[in-house]
């Protein structure tokens, strides 16, 4: 029985030259006996823990695996050869992070720049393998780090620790003696732990080298060690490497010639067959189990320890968290906290300490804290509004009297997960709060998750495509038969509906290697905002390296490695309506003189029930999509829980499960609650009714979905969790069958119904990643309430601030400003007396408040314009003259203040203001000479120009501000609509069931949900919207006409549903764009040549998006 | 025909069909697939349409020697004095159409007093000739953008409401002039006739050509080379003031009865040296199969640089290894000249590991400039170098090996028997794999000593265990012999 180690793994991690994923390898090195695999990667850690996963999962399975090595494959930029360091120990591997962690913050983002001298400062119990150069690959790779550092050293980034240019190595050391001088190096520093790495790469001259090589070591006097430096698991694996390395190397495959290697043996060989191989040196066999033996790391050592929060003299953490727990029940509950109230802070509080994870709630409630000092909104979401300590904490908003809380969901002994606290903060703002975090714990104790971009359907086809050689339209034409970036495989009818043949040699290669190569890693990235906090060195556990951004770092593990190694992590995300929110309630305070805060707002108001029944939600949290607006007239919320309910019935979980018609069935009263039950032998009948009977009986939330397949299908509660996580991350289609096979044939064997069943199972794999928690949807149910009571008493504070936090939420400022003036907001244009860079409110005659439109809606106004524009306003300006010498704009901006039409309080309008300034000398004067120039150019005798007609005046508007307060454009080609019997969205909206009818209008949004192929499309007019529903077959007829109309007129019937809700199902479609261009032309005198005009010559930039572009979504 | 432009793959010009189907020029290619998603796009090649453009330009040289380009799509043409000619304007300007759209061209034109009327008409009233001195009446008529001024000035003008070039006209020129400068009056003078702006009418190519006459014909070898050398120097010096060198030689010999020879060279590189230009055609004469017959003498003898190249003018000639350089290139001519390029090859390494493909013969003369000097080839450090003697296709033989996939111990090839004495790999090399349909199976290759002392260079076909499931069926070949 020949025993064997793989010590030089390259995974999918080493960008571009790694052929396998981690957990590739260890199924392999299971599967082929060997007695260790070391996953070393260039300069990084990143995959290793996806490694001790599988190796995990194997070991759980099988209670034996291959002992995982965890490692780096060291790349140096001085022409020392690679190097492998493994840490023998836990401090080693500190030193090596910290390695990695100083030549990634000399880099650039994403690059690791080393030194020979760096190995030696940090080499202390890191055990290292020297790599000879592979014979005939020359050391071009070398000069590219290189080059990057240079370019930046020339853009002057340097910064302190970068290495001296002349550090920089052309060629690599790759002759015998430099080999050998720097193995006795080596050995010196680092006696006793260097070793001679060696491989045979079925050159011809393979034993002839190791033999050289055996003088050498012992010539040095290192052991030898064996080693097949592998880049993919199994030979198959060779075409995607030579794939890959083409990608790397920007050439296609025809010409990447001996670039790529010249056979497949680098793959991960079996004990036999390394021993064969290495018949000649069996010492060098040996001695990688000797090497693995001498490590007695593992990544279950990495005891992670949560900051300690400072706690006052004389108490311990748990003691500090309660005390601060009553504290702020007490201030949540005025009237005394209600016993269950107390109960279950009790409960939380004794499981807290417990699992001693005190420190990590004083953490966050440090973060949220500094927030509310800096009056920055925040809310925690997701599981940890489930707890009830979070609540009086004042992290999240979810009233336990409200909801019953499941505390289990968030803090679990028997996941023994760390608790995963979310929190929301207002996007403008976030960075302060972020900032705050570094500034408190240090970069060397926080920093970012990474988020791992791997390849997407697009990109993977369209990397393979150039591969093959493939011109950009045909990847673009493969790439363009996916519709939106995820999924997890191209399929032949994709490959079809860009009229390509999926049998076509080249086409079916380049879509199986492009398929392979969906789900490899392509580069890191920093995640969103989850921060990683530690109370010793971060960078001991993990390298950290720089993000693009100034002063982030991010480390190379993202969230699913940190749950993994039960890492706390605080998400600090960023949420627009918060920024909304908080802007509206400075609105309030400001003019309405009220103070209102997340918690202050007055609960339960039927005004804003009322108003959501209505569908009335433009701009509100969440329920605003049209999908959410179908709802609401249809779910009619009357109380908080239903927006819960609201919030999460929408989403692709419960539609895909079929679970909404029945939920609405059953709440309207028109079928009966019932509960599915087992047959009588295996329980009792109503044992969902304690999971489901806030539904009546639906599962609508996530947990339901996790609890059916526990109580019905008698998972256990960690199975349960597995099938959540199957679903959410890596889709294993492997993993997924067998939980379903468990879960369909649990329930049917209990003597559930089979369709039920599989509902259910097509309901969790719904909930994927987009599943609401009940937690959760009540988070977000409380922004939305919120939200819908600014806008039901405020409307005027709620559109301003709405648009002040542009650009979020589905709708342009067009809508949002046109459904303010629906609620009786008197809505002011843009006017260089009376507007700042913000929206504002002003008090109008009749007492109300009033909408005035800022600059920063004026494209390609700046902010600093706007602060100067208003700085020298003093009491206003007179005339054009005084806003020209006074303000000290330059041309640019005064010309777009004038298309904007921003000069409407001195008389002038946009076109004799544009004449006007056309006029004035490029560059404003400056201060110093302002006297002098006043009067500076002769007042010209103008003979007047023409009239701007107001569809103009209208067209321009939409140019300049992307919406018009004059009139809808439908408003002039209402005539010629009309005549050719064209109804009015108002119209279609009161015309019967099942009537014929048109209509025309500019399309707002167009929106494709799912992969059913049909398309809806909202199209306005002046007297309201009108939503549109393309079937698919209509859509391949009329793909034209949908995909690219601005303007569109629909022909079909109107669908009038019992709720009130009307979509116009179209029959005929019309592109009608070519009618805006009436508009621009001054009445009666339009020239014979202007259709002509517009199709040869090229238009002004801007001309060619007149109509702002539809918002879609796929 | 799309192009990448801003980053993103636009249309740049399209057939009216696709115009019917609502794109247009400057849509990005993915906005376009949207609308009609079987839509063929071709990579625009502007180069190719300046030359068609300049090929319709020497076309248009039939009608008046004064053609300008005006591109990327249009030609001004100054007919003045030439439209009697053909009958009259109309008649000239339906000719010019009715023909380049019998080519397949779409064409607008248009006549007028100045070039700038005449394209703005063109454009915008496809077939008027304006009258005598009333170009202005017309162009009046035409919208501000058949001025051609910069996309900022007429979206200006537009704003204005001052949306013809009437409306245009009718302000004061020191109002226009106060907001859009000299240049935009200018060009509105010069579209309604009051300025002129000739055209500039393209430049001849340069034409490298020298030729003598002879009172006298020549007859003697002698008198023929000698005037080759005088043509060859002043053709040469008409080259340094172009800075370009001679790829393709042509000599005509005229004879006196009428009769014209043609005798051509190629050089390996540009040159422009009259001495090896004489001498490289006296070598091709010396060779000629069918001599060079003057029967009553030449009366004119014309040397013309039918390829020409830029040359890269080099600092110094002092430096040695250019000069070695020359020294074989000018070899390479004269072998060539008097063998043929056909017969005088080159060896060129070619990346791949693929053994028999790693090289390629080619004429000398038309070698591209390496991209991988043999030397670096040989640098790499390949240990087993690739035999001198080379069989393809490679030849069978029959082997007896002692384990499957170890080293042959005996092989009989071309009948005889061979007992190997020393053997070093295998050399794994597996096959390009994208450029077949089904896998070819791997090969190892072996460098082998027999008994004799000689050097064979075998592979086995398929990677026992792996590849070939049984280990006798694997095939066996002889590639080469060293040395």
């Amino acid at each position: 029985m020949n025993s064997y180690a793989e010590i030089a793994v390259t995974t999918n991690f080493s960008f571009l030259r790694g052929a396998s994923h981690p957990h590739e390898y260890v199924h392999a090195a299971e599967a082929k006996n060997l007695d260790a695999i070391g996953i070393a990667d260039r300069n990084t850690l990143a995959g290793v823990v996806r490694a001790y996963e599988a190796w995990q999962e194997i070991k759980e399975n099988t209670g034996k695996a291959p002992k995982l090595l965890i490692g780096a494959r060291l790349v140096f930029v001085d022409g020392t050869p690679e190097i492998l360091a493994y840490p023998s120990d836990r401090a080693a591997y500190g030193r090596l992070c910290r390695l990695l962690s100083a030549g990634k913050l000399r880099a650039p983002k994403g690059e690791c720049l080393l030194t020979l001298e760096d190995l030696l400062k940090w080499q202390e119990g890191l055990l290292l393998v020297l790599m000879p150069p592979h014979p005939g690959r020359e050391a071009a790779e070398i000069g590219l780090p290189a080059k990057t550092w240079n370019q930046e050293r020339a853009q002057g980034k340097g910064g302190p620790g970068v290495i001296p240019k002349e550090k920089f190595a052309k060629t690599l050391l790759a002759n015998h003696q430099e080999l050998e001088a720097l193995l006795v190096k080596l050995r010196h520093a680092a006696p006793g732990r260097v070793w001679l790495g060696a491989f045979m790469p079925y050159r011809g001259d393979d034993r002839r080298r190791l033999k050289n090589w055996q003088r050498m070591a012992h010539a040095a006097g290192v052991p030898l060690i064996a080693t097949n430096d592998v880049l993919y698991h199994t030979p198959e694996r060779r075409e995607l490497q030579d794939v890959l390395t083409c990608i790397r190397e920007h050439c296609t495959l025809e010409t990447a010639g001996r670039v790529l290697e010249a056979n497949a043996e680098r793959y991960l060989k079996s004990p036999e067959e390394m021993a064969r191989l290495f018949r000649d040196t069996p010492e060098a066999i040996a001695e990688t189990i000797r090497f693995a033996e001498r490590i007695t790391f593992s990544l279950n050592q990495l005891q992670y320890h949560y900051p300690d929060e400072p706690v006052p003299k004389g108490k311990t953490a748990d003691q500090h968290l309660a005390d601060l727990t009553w504290a702020g029940a007490a201030e949540r509950y005025p009237g005394g906290i209600p016993d269950s109230v107390c109960e279950t802070l009790r409960k939380e509080l004794a499981l807290i300490e417990k699992m001693r994870i005190a420190q990590y709630f004083l953490t966050v409630y440090d973060v949220v804290r500094f927030a509310k000092s800096r009056g920055i909104l925040c809310q925690g979401r997701g599981s940890a509004a489930n707890s009830a300590v979070c609540f009086a904490l004042g992290i999240t908003n979810v009233d336990p009297t409200e909801i019953d809380l499941l505390f289990e969901r968030f803090v679990s002994e028997e996941r023994r997960e760390p608790p995963d606290i979310d929190v929301d903060f207002e996007h403008e703002r976030r960075e302060e709060v972020i900032q705050y975090v570094y500034q408190r714990y240090g970069h060397h104790r926080a920093a970012l998750t990474a988020a791992r971009i791997c390849y997407r359907p697009r990109s993977a086809i369209r990397e393979v495509g150039k591969v093959f050689g493939l011109t950009e339209d045909v990847t673009a034409r493969l790439a363009s038969g996916v519709w939106g970036s995820w999924g997890d495989e191209l399929k032949a009818s994709e490959v079809r509906q860009g009229k390509l043949d999926p049998e076509n040699l080249v086409i079916a290669r380049a879509v199986r290697f492009a398929n392979q190569l969906i789900g490899f890693p392509r580069h890191l990235s920093q995640h969103v905002g989850g921060l990683v906090l530690t109370n010793d060195r971060l960078d001991e556990i993990v390298p950290v390296g720089p993000a693009t951004m100034k002063d982030r770092f991010f480390i190379e593990w993202d969230k699913d490695d940190i749950d993994a190694l039960r890492i706390m992590k605080v998400d600090v995300l960023a949420l627009g309506m918060l920024t909304c929110i908080r802007k509206a309630f400075a609105l309030i305070e400001k003019h309405e003189h009220k103070r209102l805060s997340l918690a202050t707002v007055p609960r339960e108001e039927s005004a804003v029930y009322a108003m959501l029944q209505k569908a009335d939600a433009i701009g509100v949290f969440q329920v605003e999509s049209r999908a959410q607006m179908n709802m609401l007239p249809r779910l009619k919320p009357k109380t908080f829980y239903d927006l819960v309910i609201e919030v999460a019935i929408v989403r692709p979980g419960p539609i895909q499960g079929d679970m909404v018609h029945p939920y609405l069935r059953r709440r309207n009263g028109q079928e009966a609650v019932t509960y599915e039950s087992p047959a009588p032998e295996h329980g009792p009948p109503d044992e969902l009714h304690a999971v489901l009977s806030k539904t009546l009986g639906v599962p609508l939330f996530q947990e339901q979905a996790m609890k059916l397949a526990i109580v019905a299908a008698k998972f256990t509660p960690a199975e349960a969790n597995g099938l959540r996580r199957a679903m959410a991350t890596f889709r294993n289609v492997g993993t997924i069958n067998r939980f379903r096979c468990k879960l369909i044939e649990g329930m049917t064997a209990r003597g559930y119904r089979r369709e039920f069943a599989e509902r259910c199972f097509q309901q969790i794999e719904g909930f994927g990643s987009y599943g609401f928690p009940e937690s959760h949807a009540a988070a977000f149910a409380h922004l939305v309430y919120v939200s819908a009571w600014i806008k039901r008493f405020h409307p005027a504070a709620f559109a301003c601030a709405l648009l002040n936090s542009q650009p979020m939420g589905f709708y342009a400022p067009a809508e949002i400003v046109r459904d303010a003036r629906e609620h009786g907001v008197e809505v002011r244009h843009v006017d260089v007396n009376f507007s700042e860079w913000d929206n504002t409110l002003e008090r109008a005659e009749n007492g109300a408040l009033a909408l005035r439109l800022g600059f920063r809606q004026v494209g390609g106004f700046s902010e600093d314009w706007a602060a100067r524009l208003v700085a020298a306003r003093g009491n206003g300006y007179a005339d054009l003259e005084k806003v020209i010498h006074r303000a000290g704009l330059p041309k640019r901006a005064l010309l777009i203040l004038a298309e904007a039409d921003g000069f409407g309080s001195l008389g002038i309008d946009r076109r004799t203001a544009l004449w006007r300034l056309r006029r004035i000398s490029a560059p404003a004067p400056l201060p110093l000479f302002e006297a002098q120039h006043v009067e500076e150019q002769e007042p010209e005798e103008l003979a007047p120009l023409p009239a701007m007609p107001p569809s103009e005046h209208v067209l321009t508007d939409y140019e300049m501000l992307r919406l018009s307060l004059r009139a809808h454009l439908m408003e002039f080609l209402r005539d010629l609509f009309a005549a050719e019997g064209v109804l009015s969205c108002a119209e279609i909206a009161a015309a019967p069931d099942g009537a014929h009818a048109a209509a025309a209008g500019i399309v707002l949004v167009r929106q494709m949900p799912g992969d059913a192929g049909v398309v809806f499309v909202t199209l306005s007019d002046e007297t309201g919207v009108c939503n549109v529903v393309v079937w698919p077959k209509l859509v391949e007829h009329f793909r034209r006409e949908v995909m690219g109309a601005r303007l569109m007129l629909a022909e079909g019937r109107v669908q009038r549903s019992p709720e009130g809700i009307v979509h116009l199902v179209a029959e005929r479609l019309a592109d009608r764009t070519g009618e805006l261009d009436r508009l621009s032309e001054d009445e009666g005198k339009a020239p014979m040549c202007r259709a002509q005009a517009a199709r040869y010559v090229h238009c002004h930039p801007r001309n060619e998006r007149v109509i702002p572009r539809s918002r879609d979504f796929h | 025909m799309v192009a990448k432009r801003d980053h993103a793959l636009r249309i740049t010009a399209l057939d009216r069909q696709a115009t019917a189907h609502g794109l247009s020029s400057g849509m990005t290619v993915a906005d376009a697939r949207a609308i009609v998603p079987n839509l063929e796009v071709v990579q625009a090649n502007e180069a190719a349409d300046f030359r068609l453009l300049e090929r319709i330009a020497d076309w248009c040289g039939g009608f008046t020697p004064f053609v300008a380009l005006d591109p990327p799509r249009a030609l001004l043409l100054d007919i003045t004095g030439a439209a009697h000619l053909f009958g009259g304007e109309a008649a000239l300007l339906d000719q010019i159409r009715a023909e380049l759209a019998r080519r397949g061209f779409t064409v607008r034109g248009a006549i007028a007093g100045t070039a700038a009327a005449a394209r703005a008409l063109a454009r915008y009233q496809n077939g008027a000739i304006a009258p005598p001195e009333q170009d202005a009446e017309l162009i009046t008529r035409l919208p501000v953008e058949a001025l051609f001024l910069d996309p900022a000035t007429t979206h200006a003008l537009r704003r204005a409401g001052l949306k013809t070039i009437g409306q245009v006209a009718a302000r004061s020129r020191t109002e226009l002039t106060a907001r859009f400068g000299s240049r935009m009056v200018f060009m509105l003078d010069h579209a309604l006739g009051r300025a002129e702006l000739p055209i500039t009418p393209r430049l001849p190519a340069p034409d490298y050509r020298a030729e003598k006459r002879f009172a006298e014909p020549v007859i003697s070898r002698e008198g023929i080379l000698a005037t080759l050398a005088a043509l060859a120097r002043s053709l040469a010096a008409m080259m340094e003031r172009q800075g370009v060198g001679a790829r393709a030689l042509e000599a005509f010999f005229f004879r006196s009865d009428g009769a014209v020879r043609r005798i051509a060279i190629a050089t390996a590189a540009p040159t422009r040296e009259a001495g090896i230009i004489a001498r490289l055609f006296r070598e091709k004469i010396d060779a000629l199969a069918d001599p060079l017959d003057p029967g009553f003498g030449f009366d004119m003898i014309r040397l013309c640089a039918s390829r020409t190249e830029r040359i890269e003018t080099c600092p110094s000639d002092f430096e040695t290894e250019a000069e070695r350089q020359r020294e074989i290139h000018f070899l390479i001519d004269r072998l060539s000249a008097r063998f043929g390029s056909g017969r005088v090859l080159l060896f060129q390494p070619n990346n791949t590991h693929i053994p028999e493909a790693a090289f390629v013969l080619v004429p000398a003369q038309f070698a591209k400039p390496m991209q991988e000097a043999w030397v670096a080839v040989r640098n790499r450090g390949e240990a087993p170098r690739r035999p001198l003697r080379f069989f393809a296709p490679p030849e069978p033989v029959e082997v007896m090996a002692e384990t499957p996939e170890g080293p042959p111990r005996q092989f009989r090839w071309r009948s005889a028997l061979h007992t190997v004495c020393r053997v070093e790999g295998p050399e794994r090399i597996a096959m390009e794999w994208w450029r077949y349909e089904t896998p070819r199976p791997t090969r190892d290759y072996f460098r082998i000593e027999d008994e004799q002392g000689r050097r064979f260079w075998l592979y086995r076909e398929g990677i026992p265990g792996r590849e070939t499931p049984e280990a006798p069926a694997c095939r066996w070949f002889l590639q080469g012999l060293f040395a």
